[in-house]
């Protein structure tokens, strides 16, 4: 265990500059779509914005665009914006590709030519995945929570704390499900550059693939291959429970693909 | 069967990837307690095989053991008596020296004593200074003394030292060389590749050469030097000529009408009996080197 405490905080202490980072700007943007929900308020111009989307557009879109021109729709924003949600991944498949990284220069020559498990550097990448995800959502929910009061008046009808836990949770499934793909491709590469291309166009392609699903007939056939598919903030906001299926296939996805990763970095070649 | 009282047992190793043959059936036992030189050029199997003893790499067929334990099957009890020095040291630069060094002792599973320790960084003139420093302000000789430090620093029954001596200045290299005289006094295992064959040649008790994946020379250093060729060079008090015909295994390199030099391959002793009908003034015989064996074994494609 003392091996494995080691082989965790050693990957911490490498990615620390990222986590930090990531976390203060994902705090300081919910804190930042607050104050612009604040102000929106303050001039009363949420119901002005509604006014302007043409009655034919507002059924077309439904209810929950509706939603995301109230305070708590914005609040929320933070949780499923297409920038935050890339950056999200993003960070996810850099630390997963980490392993293959240590076989690209050569770093984990050192630490396997000790009595070290190749299961161990399999466990100490899905322990500091957890560990990120779980980090940089509880930044982005502090963010929400100082914003909300620091600055947003009581009246102004907030996001309740089950509501942006609901979010948190299925975005962070979201977040170890591209973690195990990433770690997964990485244990069959043998260069990050490529597994980090491999994943990061995957998630795109996923991330396509569910947003023309949601408005494209056609395309709905093939989105439930998405993960992003089982990501449903919309829903959530519009005050749905968190449904069960979405945290199973999100769970199901990310333990999959650590096995997998297990398999493959158990049988691999370590060479560079 | 693997031989439980070597240090290293290597039966019928094999490596291929595709249709390229790294290691082919390769059969080798270095003994407890000598220091084992691993000779070859670049791509003839060395540092495959060595990480194969490292379960770095999985073999095609055949078999490695470490003091007895299977390097695949056991290898974490394998692994547990080695030290090992890459060739290239890829380190994570945002660590320091002694980061670094307690990273590894901690993961190492054996204690690392701190008077073993710092007598490794005295011989190698690391100074607290410097190990406080980040690796990446690290030259490369500091990056292959902290290499030799860290391989060193859990005092292992086995070292693995691929190209040692790569980047160190002369000081540094005797610095080695000490160190693995101690090892050796106290029984330590040293398996090391290298291309500086004067080094081989004044630290090791035997050698593997390789080539092409397969061993071509296995055998005590100084029974290596004696299969390589010979110079002698030969002045003459007046001039001489070339005889028509040579002893079997001499061969003339160079002839001026005062002096030869001569190719011998084999035992000398038929020389004074071959210059006895010439002027001879003075006989120079070079000894032969490891580079004679090498080329010999590369060049000349010896079996």
């Amino acid at each position: 265990m003392t091996m494995l405490f080691t082989l965790v905080i050693q990957l911490l202490h490498r990615v620390r500059k990222l986590l930090l980072s990531a976390a203060v700007l994902l705090a300081g943007f919910q804190i930042g779509l607050i104050l612009q929900a604040n102000s929106i308020q303050a001039s009363n111009s949420f119901s002005k914005m509604g006014d302007l989307i043409p009655a034919f557009l507002r059924d077309i879109l439904g209810p929950s665009f509706a939603m995301f021109l109230t305070f708590k729709g914005i609040v929320c924003l933070g949780y499923f914006h297409p920038v935050v949600m890339g950056a999200l991944v993003s960070v996810s498949i850099t630390i997963a590709t980490i392993p293959v990284m240590e076989i690209e220069t050569g770093f984990i020559d050192l630490v396997l030519a000790r009595p070290v498990a190749r299961r161990w550097i399999v466990t100490r990448s899905i322990l500091v995945a957890l560990i990120s995800t779980v980090l940089l959502l509880a930044m982005m929910a502090l963010g929400t929570w100082l914003g909300l009061t620091k600055f947003a008046v009581n009246d102004a009808g907030w996001p309740s704390a089950n509501l942006i836990g609901s979010l948190a949770i299925n975005l962070g499934l979201l977040m170890l499900c591209w973690s195990a793909i990433a770690l997964a491709i990485g244990c069959a590469c043998r260069r990050r550059g490529s597994a980090g291309a491999i994943a990061g166009l995957l998630a795109l392609t996923a991330y396509l693939t569910d947003y023309i699903g949601r408005s494209w007939k056609p395309a709905e056939s093939i989105a439930w291959l998405s993960p992003f598919r089982y990501y449903t903030p919309f829903e959530l906001v519009m005050g749905s429970p968190l449904p069960a299926k979405s945290l199973y296939v999100l769970g199901g996805i990310a333990v999959a693909a650590f096995a997998l990763a297990y398999l493959l970095y158990s049988r691999r070649d370590i060479s560079h | 069967m693997l031989s439980g009282s070597a240090a290293i047992s290597i039966r019928g190793l094999t490596k291929r990837y595709g249709a390229l043959t790294a290691v082919n059936r390769l059969d080798l036992e270095v003994p407890r307690g000598e220091v084992f030189g691993f000779l070859g050029l670049n791509g003839a199997g060395k540092t495959t095989t060595i990480r194969i003893l490292l379960d770095l790499l999985r073999p095609t067929s055949g078999n490695a053991a470490i003091f007895g334990r299977d390097c695949q099957s056991a290898s974490l009890k394998a692994r547990s008596a080695v030290g090992y020095l890459p060739g290239e040291m890829g380190i994570y630069s945002d660590l320091t020296g002694q980061e670094l060094l307690l990273f590894l002792e901690r993961i190492g599973g054996n204690p690392v004593s701190r008077e073993y320790r710092n007598s490794l960084t005295e011989r190698f003139e690391l100074s607290d200074r410097d190990l406080s420093r980040k690796l990446r302000e690290y030259s490369t000789g500091m990056k292959r003394k902290l290499g030799l430090i860290q391989a060193f620093q859990a005092d292992p029954s086995l070292l693995i030292l691929d190209e040692p001596t790569e980047g160190l200045d002369p000081l540094m290299q005797e610095a080695f060389y000490q160190l693995l005289a101690d090892g050796r006094s106290r029984g330590r295992t040293v398996f090391m590749s290298s291309h500086v064959l004067p080094e081989v040649q004044r630290v090791c008790d035997r050698i593997a050469m390789l080539r092409k994946g397969e061993v071509v020379l296995l055998s005590s250093v100084e029974d290596a030097r004696k299969l390589a060729s010979r110079r002698v060079r030969v002045a003459f008090e007046r001039d001489v000529t070339v005889p028509a015909s040579l002893p079997p295994c001499y061969e003339i390199i160079d002839a001026t009408p005062r002096n030869w030099t001569l190719r011998v391959t084999g035992q000398l002793g038929s020389l004074p009996s071959f210059l006895v009908a010439f002027p001879v003034a003075d006989l120079t015989v070079e000894e032969a080197g490891l580079e004679d064996v090498l080329v010999r074994y590369y060049r000349d494609g010896a079996a």
